[in-house]
């Protein structure tokens, strides 16, 4: 049931504050309501007239019209405060599935003056951090994670204010324009690399890229990334404090070959996850290297765009159950 | 588990505790002393906590058994004090306690909606200037407490200019609401505190009315709409007693019974008036009783005010603070039996016992004389002969009292006399009753009068056949009493006030000055603020718009909604007007506007140069020019330093190029 209503609620939403890359918060996309402690204050006003007319007392009629009077004028203040503020999501590099990441969120205003706390969250979750309009540096982040790969829509983002006084829930759920590819979580073991014989296709010998194995002689030190084996990190200096950093090996032997997926089974999203591996792993070596996969085939190559390319190629590799369906 | 600290360095927490401490404090008469220390506990706690002295909070197991303590405790007083000081106490108990656990934000919220509460419940038992706007202080800094909460790393500067900037915006609406909205009567009964009942009482043993008049507080304040009656005619009614036991005088059981009765059933009598009034308002001080003061046949419109068969006054609500009502008065109307026979009856009986000398007395008179007048006038000058004194420090009389008093004694207070007259005239046939209420009153200026508890007075009334007939036997021995007051009247024992703190100032003439001062702003106060009623505010309307017609009222009302859109319009505009203020800036986004109502939209990260330049192939060369115009004077004007006749004239090109380019593109 509760999530039919969001279901609907997302629909509406979807028309009312369509996605756009940045938005300016106005009265079109700002919805504003008593907060709990507002309605609380209100039931607080009706008591006081009640404790004020039952005792014909003017100075609690007076108490009680004030505090009335004081939640009308706020209900502007905090709505001025909320409209004007402009948001934009910062640049994010793609990321790998199960690990979370951190999302930049670029808050600015035209006016000045700006006030309260913002409490960011992601739609229908808890909120997250909040920031103080009057004292903060941006970007302010929130906590994105996505357990699947593929395409992930940004969800929509949550940010409310209770400015001045508490008694107004400010708040917009904004769907920015913002696409992530979500890459497989690299996993081991390794995917055996074929090596294709490019003058006769069709022909072609397996072998495995293991572990410690044709790894000859070390090359040099590169920065460590997220993927790269364990074993390659250059523990010596990790010590020593310059970071982590990870061994580069030339392999005189084998400098280039094939990563081939022939079907999709059952196993699909696993394999997808060494694929992953292999190809970093291949990158690490500066091995030249192919994708085969169904429905893309990408030629050898390497280099950064190449290794993105066959990445992205894997995230987009349509699931058993799409297939299947 | 211990809790940790969430109320280090938390102003907002902090705050909170010392609005609490205050609003305890002055709260202390009705509160009881275990629930102060109470509020000073949490206040300590919660202090040291703020400094970090103490790291973790009470954990909820002590606090809960604090907890039931305390509810037992409230519970074993709780009995004597009655259902609002209870609530009060529990109620401030409770926040109390609240305080010491306080952690959450919604702990927090709660405090903040039961503090704004207890302002207003602290408004039932103090409403003098001082207080009031002390509770206004308190109100803001409460306002002041949820700012910092909702905003705490901003500076005390900042918030406070924030929060008395919403108060006043607030301020003029809830002023305008308070004159406007029509006012309402007490909806229901509301629960009265049992505490110390002050003024008059509805029993009376003669000595009582002499402490009465020893104290110098005020009773309540009249503002006549007319002249004021001269001072021998101000006899304010306020009880009717027809019970008498030998000693003491009460409101008759079965009166009282009857009265309930018709309140129940909600009808009042309305006395049968002619002849010329006064009109005039009265602002009673708060005594937690019923009744109410009033001259002669007294009539009122108060949807508050309820009138009984004996021609008294009571308000349907007990009088826990100061309350306004409106009374004519009919000077010339006879007061006729109330209830035919009944008054008749009440007032012949009297006790079997007691006071045999008088009883004799009182045959003999009646044996003597045929005629009430000759009765009283006879009494009158028993009184005169033996010398009968008017004293405020009579004897003990604790048996047989009138026996005493007028064969005896000699000497007594008004309400001895009252008291034995009544007897007497009962005993030889006359209907007769005691009034208590006040006479006398002293004007100030012509504007208002004010009448003091030493102004306490008792006097008779007997039944003629044309209804009751005030005698005042005081009058007999003691004259000034009637024309110049109590002060006057017992001058010669000096024991006026004599008990009173500070009774010897009254004789210096500055100190006379700066009293009358306070009286008049606290008269004005209570006139004004504390007793601004339906009549007040029907007159305000009438005083605006003439007579009172639907039409112009309905047109009233819409200019008020008018006026309240126009004043929350010129809180909102002002942003409007800055930008209006930066002229370039304001030409500048014109011109913006203009071009992309023709399709040409400056990126957002594209300077204004690197736009204009960009232009180029966008649209025809005309408008193209004036915009590059314009850009280069905003650029200009924002980025070189032009001395002011410079800046005046760029700006005015500005204007031109502007006017131009909207021309050139309409052309297109």
């Amino acid at each position: 049931m509760a999530g039919f209503i969001q279901q609907r609620l997302l629909r509406w939403l979807d028309k009312r504050i369509p996605a756009q890359p940045r938005f300016s918060l106005h009265r079109g996309n700002i919805f504003i309501f008593p907060s709990r402690f507002g309605w609380l204050y209100l039931l607080l006003c009706l008591t006081l007239f009640i404790l004020g007319t039952n005792y014909q007392n003017n100075l609690i009629l007076l108490l009680s019209f004030f505090l009335m009077a004081l939640m009308l004028v706020s209900l502007f203040s905090s709505y001025l405060n909320f409209a004007g503020l402009n948001l934009q999501p910062g640049k994010l590099a793609n990321i790998y599935a199960g690990n979370p990441v951190s999302f930049p969120l670029w808050i600015e205003s035209r006016k000045e003056g700006k006030a309260g706390k913002l409490h960011l969250a992601w739609f229908g979750e808890k909120v997250q951090s909040a920031v103080e309009l009057d004292n903060f540096t941006n970007p302010a982040t929130l906590n994105l994670f996505s357990a699947k790969r593929g395409k992930l829509q940004l969800p929509r983002l949550t940010l409310c204010s209770y400015y001045p006084l508490g008694l107004f829930r400010c708040w917009t759920h904004l769907a920015f324009d913002f696409h992530l590819i979500v890459y497989p979580t690299p996993m081991l073991p390794l995917w055996p690399v074929s090596h294709r014989d490019t003058t006769s296709a069709g022909q072609q010998s397996v072998s495995c890229v293991k572990e410690g194995q044709d790894l000859d002689d070390f090359d040099s030190l590169t920065d460590y990334r997220l993927g790269q084996p364990l074993y390659h990190i250059a523990w010596k200096q990790a010590a020593k404090g310059q970071g982590l950093l990870s061994k580069k090996f030339s392999s005189q032997t084998q400098q280039s070959g094939w990563l081939i997926l022939h079907h999709i089974d059952q196993h699909l999203e696993d394999n997808l996850c060494r694929l992953c591996q292999t190809c970093l792993e291949m990158d690490a070596r500066g091995w030249e290297f192919g994708l085969d996969i169904p429905g893309k085939v990408i030629p050898p190559g390497k280099g950064k765009e190449h290794v993105r390319q066959c990445l992205v190629a894997l995230a987009l590799v349509k699931g058993v159950a799409d297939v299947t369906s | 588990m211990l809790r940790l600290n969430p109320s280090a360095h938390n102003n907002a927490h902090l705050l909170l505790t010392l609005i609490l401490m205050a609003l305890s404090l002055t709260l202390f008469e009705p509160l009881q002393l275990w629930v102060l220390l109470l509020v000073l506990c949490a206040v300590i706690i919660r202090v040291s906590l703020y400094l970090n002295w103490q790291k973790h909070q009470l954990s909820i197991r002590t606090l809960n058994l604090m907890a039931i303590l305390c509810a037992i405790v409230l519970a074993y007083f709780g009995w004597q004090l009655g259902l609002l000081l209870g609530m009060l106490n529990l109620l401030v108990m409770a926040s109390s306690l609240k305080l010491m656990l306080l952690a959450s934000r919604r702990d927090y919220f709660q405090l903040i909606g039961v503090q704004f509460f207890l302002l207003g419940a602290a408004l039932v038992f103090n409403q003098n200037i001082a207080f009031s706007l002390f509770y206004a202080l308190l109100c803001v800094l409460l306002l002041l407490s949820l700012a910092c909460h909702i905003n705490p790393s901003a500076r005390w500067p900042i918030l406070i200019k924030r929060v008395g900037k919403l108060c006043l915006q607030a301020l003029p609406i809830a002023v305008l609401m308070l004159l406007v909205l029509p006012k309402l009567g007490p909806l229901w009964q509301m629960p009265t505190g049992k505490g110390t009942q002050t003024g008059l009482s509805d029993k009376v043993s003669p000595g009582d009315l002499a402490q009465l008049a020893r104290t110098d507080d005020l009773a309540f304040r009249v503002t006549f709409e007319g002249n004021a009656p001269p001072m021998s005619q101000r006899y304010w009614r306020a009880l009717v007693m027809e019970d008498f036991d030998g000693s003491n005088w009460q409101v008759h059981p079965y009166r009282r019974k009857l009265q309930e009765r018709y309140k129940g059933a909600n009808q009042t009598f309305s006395p049968q008036v002619s002849g010329p009034a006064h009109s005039y308002q009265i602002i009673a001080e708060p005594t937690k009783q019923r009744w109410l003061f009033a001259l002669d046949v007294a009539t009122s419109q108060d949807s508050h005010v309820w009138q009984s068969h004996d021609y008294t006054l009571q308000s349907r609500i007990p009088l826990q603070s100061n309350l306004a009502y409106r009374v004519r008065s009919y000077y010339q109307t006879a007061l006729h039996e109330g209830i035919p026979n009944l008054d008749k009856r009440l007032n012949l009986q009297t006790p079997e016992q007691a006071n045999p000398r008088t009883r004799e007395w009182a045959s003999q008179l009646k044996a003597q004389n045929t005629s009430a007048e000759q009765i009283i006038q006879a009494i009158a000058k028993f009184m005169q002969q033996q010398e009968f004194r008017y004293t405020l420090k009579p004897g003990r009389m604790p048996v047989d009292p009138v026996d005493r008093f007028l064969f005896e004694e000699k000497a007594g207070f008004c309400s001895h006399y009252a008291s034995a007259t009544a007897y007497l005239l009962r005993l030889s046939g006359v209907p007769a009753r005691l009034v208590t209420g006040y006479l006398g009153g002293e004007m100030r200026g012509d504007r208002y009068m004010s009448v003091y508890q030493y102004d306490a007075h008792a006097w008779v009334e007997w039944l003629s056949d044309e209804g009751w007939q005030r005698l005042d036997p005081t009058a007999w021995v003691a004259p000034l009493r009637l024309q110049f007051g109590l002060e006057q009247a017992v001058e010669f024992e000096q024991s006026f006030l004599a008990d009173a703190p500070l009774a010897n100032l009254r004789n210096i003439e500055w100190f006379n000055n700066l009293r009358g001062l306070m009286a008049d702003m606290d008269y004005w106060w209570s006139r004004w603020v504390l007793g601004f009623d339906q009549q007040n505010q029907q007159d305000l309307l009438k005083a605006l718009l003439g007579e009172l017609k639907l039409w112009k009222l309905l047109l009233f009302s819409f200019t008020l909604v008018a006026v309240i859109a126009l004043l929350l319009a010129a809180y909102h505009i002002r942003p409007w007007l800055q930008a209006r203020q930066n002229l370039p800036h304001w030409y500048y986004q014109k011109a913006l506007k203009l071009l992309a109502r023709y399709d040409i939209q400056r990126p957002y990260w594209q300077g204004p140069q690197d736009f204009s330049m960009s232009l180029a192939t966008k649209s025809d060369k005309q408008s193209l020019q004036h915009f590059a115009i314009l850009t280069r004077c905003f650029t200009h004007l924002n980025y070189r330093p032009l001395t002011a006749q410079q800046k005046k004239r760029l700006v005015r090109q500005m204007r031109h190029q502007l006017r131009k380019l909207k021309r050139s593109l309409a052309k297109k």
